[in-house]
């Protein structure tokens, strides 16, 4: 069994079944320790079943799950200890201060008052939130909040972090800040980080990232080199025809993504020149754009149309 | 124990809730006193002379046990009210049996009910109701119905999903238990019917064994069929309530709620 402590998360067949829907299908999984690994896929695709599963906050229909090399389902409160887990909402007490939760959370991972004393000092003023220690939480903006929920999460030094979608509901200067955190955590502590999105260009800084959708896992690889396999551009047309369009475009650039007038194609030859393109299609178009690919292109390639198979 | 610090905080975070809402203890404190004044008074005028007065002390046993047992749920409520507000899971992926958490819950029920307890017996002994030794004579008694009554609000906790369910119960559960205990009045003269309700409601022998202490309040069982009865339930509804909140079921509305799925 020794090879099981090689990784910080490994899953066989990790299944999860709500009456007759499978939330969760038959995942395998294997996370080295100190890796960034990101899970996307949309709303409703499996993600937090995953992370709950992984958490022991709800138990697996079948399959198994390691995390660090303790059997999950086997040792559910040494699991925990070896957790970190920021959920997509709030856990935290509103009407308690920012000092009250955290010494709170410190006492439930058994942190002795100094320890807690020191480690809430040192991640507040990562956060930059001394000041703010001991105002209550409904005293805190929404990226303060979740600042302080990630700062519980990591009280315990924990040996992986799981973050299910951190920065939703946050707006763009908030969602930076908290990255900006989370940068800082890894680099300081070293942990393994289990993060699920669908602001997928958060998930480029991941070291791998898969996709899931539907209860099923779709391998996926590092993101720049899946963004680098997808495409050397990613053309968009707007146009009225797009039968016509597409029917011109085919034998040199294959099938588009298709959403009602707007054509997208992927577009390997860097030598393209689309100037000549754009002549040739004429008035057929409204708009053409092109651009370089990012992981939203390879979310839509990859988990999208089920005839385009899997990005390799 | 190395979970020791983690209940110690549980116990702590909900005493000092219970400690900042004064109006919370005030109004606990009120309400045995309107009972006493306008059961006590009112019903007694029904009686004569001397049934009048030792009818208010009859009643002490029965609205002492009537503070411990609202303390005792409103406090145990608060399993209830955690994972309504989300604060729950912060307990839940904490390293501890998730039992700890239902037996940490408890104990603060317990402490928080015997606090008002005290409290009343304060005031009882200060309107010269009851004197000291029968006071003091009191916090035994007072302590065992106190962890019968957080028993009973743990074990309706463990099954209620939401807040609104919880207030249903409540009323369901509260003044049927209360009512029917003989606290208001003696067991022996009920109509059969009511009496066995009476006989089945651990909370009748709480109260009992508070009359024990009290002088002019006739007790209806033995102090040993109380202590059985309290220690018997006890036991057996804390480890359902226990066995009953580390089914992950019970949480996992929980969890979809939060997560705005299913």
């Amino acid at each position: 069994m020794a090879y099981k402590n090689q990784y910080a998360i490994l899953t066989k067949g990790l299944t999860k079944q709500y009456g007759q829907a499978l939330a969760v299908n038959g995942l395998d999984l294997s996370i080295e320790p100190g890796r960034f690994y990101g899970l996307l896929g949309p709303n409703g695709a499996g993600k937090s079943t995953t992370i709950h599963m992984l958490t022991t906050m709800t138990s697996a229909s079948s399959g198994e799950a390691w995390i660090s090399g303790r059997e999950v389902k086997r040792y559910p409160v040494q699991t925990r200890a070896a957790v970190g887990l920021v959920f997509q909402d709030s856990a935290l007490d509103r009407m308690m201060t920012v000092d009250e939760n955290l010494q709170f959370a410190a006492a439930l991972y058994n942190l002795n008052k100094q320890q807690a004393e020191q480690r809430i000092s040192e991640l507040l003023s990562v956060f930059g939130l001394e000041k703010k220690r001991h105002q209550k939480l409904v005293a805190l903006s929404g990226g303060q909040r979740r600042a302080v929920d990630i700062a519980r999460g990591v009280l315990h030094k924990p040996q992986v972090l799981f973050l299910d979608e951190p920065t939703i509901g946050l707006d763009l200067p908030n969602r930076r800040a908290i990255w900006r955190f989370i940068e800082q955590l890894r680099k300081d502590e070293g942990m393994t980080v289990f993060l699920t999105t669908h602001y997928l260009e958060e998930a480029e800084a991941c070291d791998h990232v898969d996709f899931i959708q539907k209860g099923q896992l779709q391998k996926g690889g590092a993101p720049k080199k899946l963004i680098k396999n997808l495409a050397a551009y990613m053309l968009e047309i707007d146009c009225a025809d797009t039968e016509m369009v597409s029917q011109q475009m085919r034998p040199q650039f294959g099938e588009p993504l298709w959403e009602d007038q707007h054509l997208t194609y992927r577009i390997q030859d860097k030598e393209t020149d689309f100037y000549r393109l754009q002549k040739t299609l004429g008035n057929a178009v409204n708009a053409m754009q092109w651009r370089k690919p990012n992981l939203n292109d390879v979310y839509l390639w990859t988990v999208c149309p089920p005839d385009y198979g899997v990005v390799t | 124990m190395t979970h020791m610090l983690a209940v110690k905080a549980v116990v702590a975070r909900e005493l000092t809730k219970v400690f900042r809402q004064r109006a919370r203890l005030i109004s606990a404190m009120v309400r045995p006193m309107i009972w006493l004044l306008v059961i006590g008074s009112g019903v007694g005028s029904m009686l004569q002379g001397e049934q009048q007065a030792g009818y208010l002390s009859f009643l002490v046993p029965g609205i002492v046990a009537m503070t411990l047992l609202f303390a005792a749920l409103l406090s145990a409520l608060t399993l209830v009210y955690d994972k309504e507000f989300g604060v729950m899971r912060m307990m839940l992926i904490a390293p501890i049996p998730h039992y700890l958490i239902v037996i940490a819950k408890l104990i603060a029920a317990a402490i928080t009910a015997m606090v008002q307890a005290i409290l009343l017996l304060v005031i009882l002994t200060v309107m010269g109701l009851i004197d000291v030794q029968v006071a003091l004579w009191l916090l035994l008694p007072a302590l065992a119905t106190a962890v019968c009554c957080a028993a009973i609000g743990g074990l309706i906790a463990a099954w209620s999903k939401t807040l609104d369910n919880f207030a249903v119960i409540m009323n369901f559960f509260i003044f049927p238990v209360f009512f029917l205990s003989g606290a208001l009045y003696p067991v022996n003269q009920l109509p059969d019917m009511l009496k066995y309700v009476v006989l089945i409601n651990p909370f009748s022998y709480g109260v009992d064994l508070m009359k024990h202490v009290v002088p002019t309040a006739n007790s209806d069982f033995s102090i040993m069929t109380d202590i059985t009865v309290l220690v018997v339930f006890s036991v057996m509804a804390i480890s359902i309530a226990c066995w009953r909140f580390s089914r992950e079921s019970v949480h996992e509305p929980l969890f979809h709620r939060a997560t705005g799925k299913k």
